[in-house]
């Protein structure tokens, strides 16, 4: 693939004649080069027109080489890709400015029957007859994204179920802890109800000391609830410097396997450079997953093609605000009042924990977590987190 | 029996408290300990009664007591008390010869049958350990000649059949055998067959 020969570079070949000869020789040893090879091998003029494509090319994009030459290269790429690629060619043929000229690039590319899937395009340039002509390599990333978006997908699974694991064991401890001063107030009253009916001087006196106990062990129990309701706010340890459209990127494959079960369309719309926060980023990350299930959960009734959930991210001022928007059944004003109220659930098999966990995360990122409800349909839950001051 | 006690082993104050108090209004005596250690240290192989073992604990686990209760050959029932989600600990601890559990949150009454059953077998158990040991200490009162006519007499021979097989006269093996009989305390053959029983059972 390296020498791929060049006209009037071929000199050293005493037996050819004419240069019609050359020409001829070279063109059919190009034509053998271009279909050998694995990667697609499309050719074009400098206003983006197809000259040649190879076999590789029309395999890998369903169309036959008579369907794409002539065509503008637009029609193999997805329509961001092919205006961004329009830009990048004007720019480099104006200022001769190297955008992605030899530089291998990651775009979307588009099939005959209209799906997409990721390429590595390469460009090199070549001058024919005075003309300039684009030679693009294209290979297919399928494969290999499939291999990474598999990786993340693992290792937010991962997360999730750590975290979730934190989650049990902390609740398994609790339920531990909370169980003995049940048991003592079961023991004492237990042993107050016999006291009662003896008429002895040391029985009033356990009888006494029975009454204080069960006191002191309500007042226990008290605490220790206290303490899971601090829970979520009192982990402050783990925030670090967290970049909002990665750790978004991060849940995406776990959320997706949600919608698309539940045949939603989900769209994402995140600003560029948006700022980094200060967060412990998969608590965060758990919230918008509850959001984001919970949006899913509230469009069961819809008929599959009416499910839309948006997820959007955006820079207001010193915050960044995310919000999740689904064309659901909306919240009832009686829900409206306790929605953030532990153990209150509109689900059938929920506890009635998400939100009231989801808020409490907020509130310990200086955040606020709220919802309105759409114009239309459904409502929209919004996160606002303060961006971290430099 | 009077000084039957339950020995309560909870290394949380307050459980051990009340368990204590709740025992005491039933006219139970109890012992508390605050860890499985702490009763080890203290143990006396006369005492009797039953344990009452909290399966979870700091330290040394209510688990780990009871199969050193087990290895000491200690005979008192033990009974555990478990959280919500113990029970295939409990279970195992069953397997390894635990008397029974009970399960927090429990009721009184519950916990109380339970002692109760558990008193009441150290009880029979330990009478049946007693005459077993009397029982052993008359025996061991016989000479080797009438350990010999004991062992042929509860086998069912008759008189004249010991008397051969020990080159004995038939006179001497019955004077041996009432001496047998009376050493031992047997009221009638039959219940010298089960002295014998008793004394030959494995404890």
């Amino acid at each position: 693939m390296s020498s791929i020969p060049k006209p009037g570079v071929n000199t050293a070949a005493p037996e050819i004649e004419s240069a019609a000869d050359v020409s001829a020789f070279d063109a059919a040893e190009f034509d053998a080069l271009l279909d050998a090879a694995v990667d697609g091998i499309v050719i074009s003029d400098a206003r983006g027109t197809i000259l040649r494509v190879n076999q590789a090319t029309e395999d890998l994009f369903g169309y036959t080489e008579a369907e794409l030459v002539g065509q503008r290269i637009d029609m193999i790429m997805t329509r961001p890709d092919a205006r961004a690629h329009g830009r990048y060619i004007r720019n480099y043929l104006n200022t001769g400015k190297r955008r992605i000229i030899g530089i291998g690039r990651e775009v979307d590319a588009k099939r005959k029957d209209g799906t997409v899937f990721p390429v590595s395009l390469s460009i090199g340039e070549a001058r024919v007859h005075d003309r300039l002509h684009f030679v693009g390599l294209i290979r297919d990333l399928t494969v290999q994204k499939r291999a990474e978006e598999e990786a993340l997908r693992q290792r937010a699974l991962m997360n999730h179920a750590s975290r979730l694991t934190t989650m049990g064991e902390m609740a398994a401890a609790l339920a531990h802890e909370l169980n003995q001063p049940l048991a003592a107030i079961s023991n004492y009253t237990s042993a107050g109800k016999r006291l009662l009916d003896q008429d002895s001087a040391v029985a009033q006196d356990d009888l006494r000391k029975a009454l204080q106990e069960i006191g002191m062990q309500a007042h226990r129990a008290g605490e220790i609830i206290q303490r899971i309701r601090d829970f979520a706010r009192s982990r402050t340890g783990e925030h670090e410097l967290v970049a909002v459209d990665e750790m978004i990127t991060e849940i995406l494959p776990l959320a997706r396997m949600d919608t698309k079960a539940n045949h939603v369309d989900f769209r994402i719309l995140v600003e560029d450079d948006l700022p980094s926060i200060m967060a412990d980023r998969i608590q965060i990350q758990q919230v918008l997953l509850n959001l984001i299930r919970n949006g899913v959960d509230s469009m069961q009734d819809l008929a599959e093609t009416g499910r839309r959930l948006d997820l959007r991210a955006w820079l207001d001022e010193k915050q960044v605000r995310i919000s999740i928007t689904d064309r659901g059944c909306g919240v009832s004003a009686a829900a409206a009042a306790h929605l953030f109220t532990p153990f209150f659930t509109t689900k059938e098999s929920g506890m009635g924990m998400g939100l009231a966990i989801c808020r409490s995360i907020i509130a310990a990122h200086g955040g606020t977590l709220d919802f309105f409800n759409n114009p239309v349909a459904g409502a929209t839950f919004f996160v606002a987190l303060p961006v971290s001051e430099p | 029996m009077s000084d039957s006690t339950v020995y309560v082993i909870d290394d949380d104050q307050a459980v051990r408290d009340s368990l204590g108090m709740l025992l005491r209004s039933m006219g139970i005596p109890s012992r508390l300990f605050d860890s499985a250690q702490a009763f080890l240290d203290a143990y006396d192989e006369n005492w009797h009664g039953c344990v009452l073992l909290d399966i979870r604990m700091p330290g040394m686990s209510g688990m780990e007591l009871h199969r050193q209760l087990v290895d000491m050959h200690a005979s008192m029932p033990v009974i555990f008390v478990t959280g919500h989600g113990d029970v295939p600990m409990a279970v195992e601890a069953l397997r390894n010869g635990a008397f029974d559990f009970i399960q927090k949150p429990y009721r009184d009454q519950e916990l109380l049958d339970r002692i109760n059953q558990a008193l009441s077998w150290d009880e029979s158990h330990r009478s049946e350990e007693n005459r077993k040991r009397a029982l052993q200490q008359r025996y061991d009162t016989l000479t080797p000649r009438e350990c010999e006519v004991m062992e042929c007499v509860v086998r069912g021979l008759a008189n004249k059949v010991i008397a051969m097989d020990l080159e004995l006269s038939q006179r001497t093996v019955e004077i041996h055998r009432a001496r047998v009989m009376e050493k031992m305390g047997a009221r009638s053959l039959a219940d010298l067959v089960r002295m014998a029983l008793l004394i030959e059972e494995p404890d």
